[in-house]
């Protein structure tokens, strides 16, 4: 396998044939430090986001300004109209009566949490993405089927050519590829 | 996840349940002697109210925790293996509920005033619930509640020890096609019992929510008991399997299920609020009268918003001790709850008897000592259990 001019890969691909080597690899890539790395497989894997090391995600926090967002909006929106803007009286109830404000309260929070977390979870993502380099390579349509994938970019500072191939392959991965841009 | 072949967990059993149950029959035997002595100072309805409440409270915990039992078979769940003995320790006290709804029995005309053929007599509306509010049809349910979830809590707790011994798979498909039925079977017997013995104190006032708000109380306590009883003995250098992974699945649920009793808490409330039918309205108008009010409002903040807020954050699930924290908080809110849904139907305004402690320490202790006497007779986890080695490595 000859070394291509690095300007022109994005990275060094890796199959593996289990959830099992995947997961031991993706904790020895890991514990060399990498970073600009992503393992792929046709379904979540418990317990890959240790394996990765990957920092707690901030979808959490979104989801929770979602919320109180929502929360304020159902407030102030019944509030401002019914006790403000235009009091009427119905059933008998004060303007201000919370039991009835509730359950716009109650949907407008969840409605926001869900958008939160879900264009939260999209950005944070960088998704819609129009492009990805590892659609390069061939057998990487496996991903959807039954192959499980390393893939370790050119960006990653101790990305080393050769070093991180052996190092791959050292792992027990096969069909080590450079994916090119 | 690792390829080194898995060996069988040794069995362990808690030494020192032989005491401790002593312990707690004894607690237990001077609390009702207590009670009984200042019973006949008490008035009759006194006694039947403190009795019911303090009753009532332990049936939805043990209750509760068959619900966690019946599901874990019924959806094949393999997180909850490590943690199920300790709910079939807990549903093995049913045989003590049995016994100890024998009082109530005898104290009927205190609490149950439909059975009485004078109410009737005077009353059209009861007349026209006759069918549904009949001695021997009430009866007859409540024999179905004790009976089958009796039967299944037999069933299941010697399936599950029996396997322990042969680790033969046919005993968990055997557990499986009895928990199916059992999922109906408590939510009924949950919903009934709620039904027949809290809201039929007031016959004249009836809500179809009345039996999940129960249930959702029972489910959110059970599962509370059972955190409680992880940690208690994780602590005692027991139970090591329980990781903290063990304890945030348990949290999550904790959180689900304080949202859904708020739920339908509220969703009863506001209905009968927003309809304002006097009938409807009334059992509210009494438990918003004097010092009932604050309990009311008590329960809002203590029993929703404080545990809400607390559960959130995932360290506080994945923290035993935190975890634990909150559910005992939230089992003395199952008592103010239980307490504001009974006792305002005797007394006008709050007024705290010696007899709801006594009762409830005595229920409570002799519930207990079955708990641990069952805690000590089998080992702490279901060893042989073919699914057991799935639920030590759970990561979520």
């Amino acid at each position: 396998m000859s070394t291509p001019d690095i300007a022109k890969i994005y990275g060094i691909g890796a199959e593996f044939k289990s959830v099992v080597e995947l997961y031991e690899a993706a904790e020895k890539v890991r514990d060399r430090g990498f970073q600009f790395w992503d393992v792929y497989s046709p379904f979540p894997i418990h317990g890959m986001d240790q394996a990765q090391g990957l920092k707690r995600s901030w979808v959490s926090a979104l989801s929770l300004i979602g919320g109180f967002t929502g929360f304020t909006t159902g407030l102030l929106l019944e509030t401002i109209t019914s006790v403000f803007v235009y009091p009427m009286i119905v059933n008998g109830k004060p303007f201000f009566s919370l039991p009835a404000f509730f359950p716009v309260m109650f949907e407008l929070t969840i409605l926001f949490t869900a958008f939160a977390t879900v264009f939260g979870m999209l950005a944070i993502n960088m998704l819609p993405k129009w492009y990805n380099p590892v659609f390069n390579w061939d057998r990487f349509s496996k991903v959807t089927d039954d192959s499980f994938f390393i893939v370790i970019e050119t960006l990653d500072p101790r990305f080393d050519g050769p070093n991180t191939a052996a190092f791959l392959n050292s792992l027990g991965g096969t069909n080590i590829t450079y994916i090119s841009k | 996840m690792s390829h080194s072949t898995p060996t069988l967990p040794k069995p362990e059993y808690v030494a020192g349940t032989g005491f401790l149950r002593m312990v707690l029959l004894g607690i237990g035997a001077i609390a009702m002697l207590i009670s009984i002595i200042a019973a006949f100072f008490m008035t009759g309805k006194q006694v039947a109210h403190s009795y019911l409440f303090a009753y009532f409270y332990f049936f939805t915990i043990v209750g509760g925790a068959f619900f966690w039992t019946v599901l874990h078979h019924a959806v094949d769940a393999d997180w909850s293996v490590v943690v199920r003995r300790q709910l079939e320790n807990i549903i093995s006290s049913w045989i003590v509920l049995v016994i100890l709804f024998v009082p109530l029995v005898f104290l009927y005309p205190y609490l149950w005033k439909w059975l009485l053929p004078e109410t009737l007599a005077a009353d059209p509306m009861l007349q026209a619930k006759q069918p549904y509010l009949s001695w021997w049809f009430a009866g007859l349910r409540t024999i179905l509640i004790f009976g089958l979830v009796g039967l299944y809590a037999y069933l299941l707790r010697k399936h599950s020890v029996d396997q322990d011994k042969t680790g033969h798979p046919a005993y968990t498909i055997k557990m499986r096609y009895l928990s199916i039925p059992g999922i109906p079977i408590i939510a009924l017997a949950i919903t009934f019992a709620a039904f027949d013995w809290v809201m039929a104190m007031d016959y004249h006032w009836y809500s179809t929510m009345f039996g999940v708000c129960i249930f959702a109380g029972a489910v959110q306590q059970s599962l509370g008991t059972l955190i409680i009883t992880c940690f208690i003995l994780k602590q005692l250098g027991y139970l090591k399997e329980v990781n903290s992974e063990h304890f945030h699945i348990m949290g999550k649920f904790l959180l689900a299920f304080t949202i859904f009793w708020a739920y339908v808490h509220f969703s009863q409330y506001m209905l009968i609020w927003y309809a304002n039918i006097p009938e409807e309205t009334n059992w509210f108008v009494k438990r918003n009268e004097g010092m009932w009010t604050y309990l009311a409002i008590l329960l809002t903040a203590g029993h929703f918003i404080l545990p809400f807020i607390f559960l959130l954050p995932q360290w506080v699930k994945k923290n035993p001790l935190t975890l634990s924290l909150i559910a005992g908080w939230l089992l003395c809110m199952h008592a103010v709850d239980h307490y504001w849904l009974i006792l305002p139907n005797y007394h006008k305004d709050l007024s705290p008897n010696i007899l709801d402690f006594t009762f409830f320490i005595g229920i409570g202790s002799l519930v207990f000592s079955q708990i641990i006497h069952s805690i000590g007779s089998s080992p702490t986890i279901p060893v042989r259990d073919p699914r057991i080695f799935e639920s030590l490595k759970i990561k979520n």
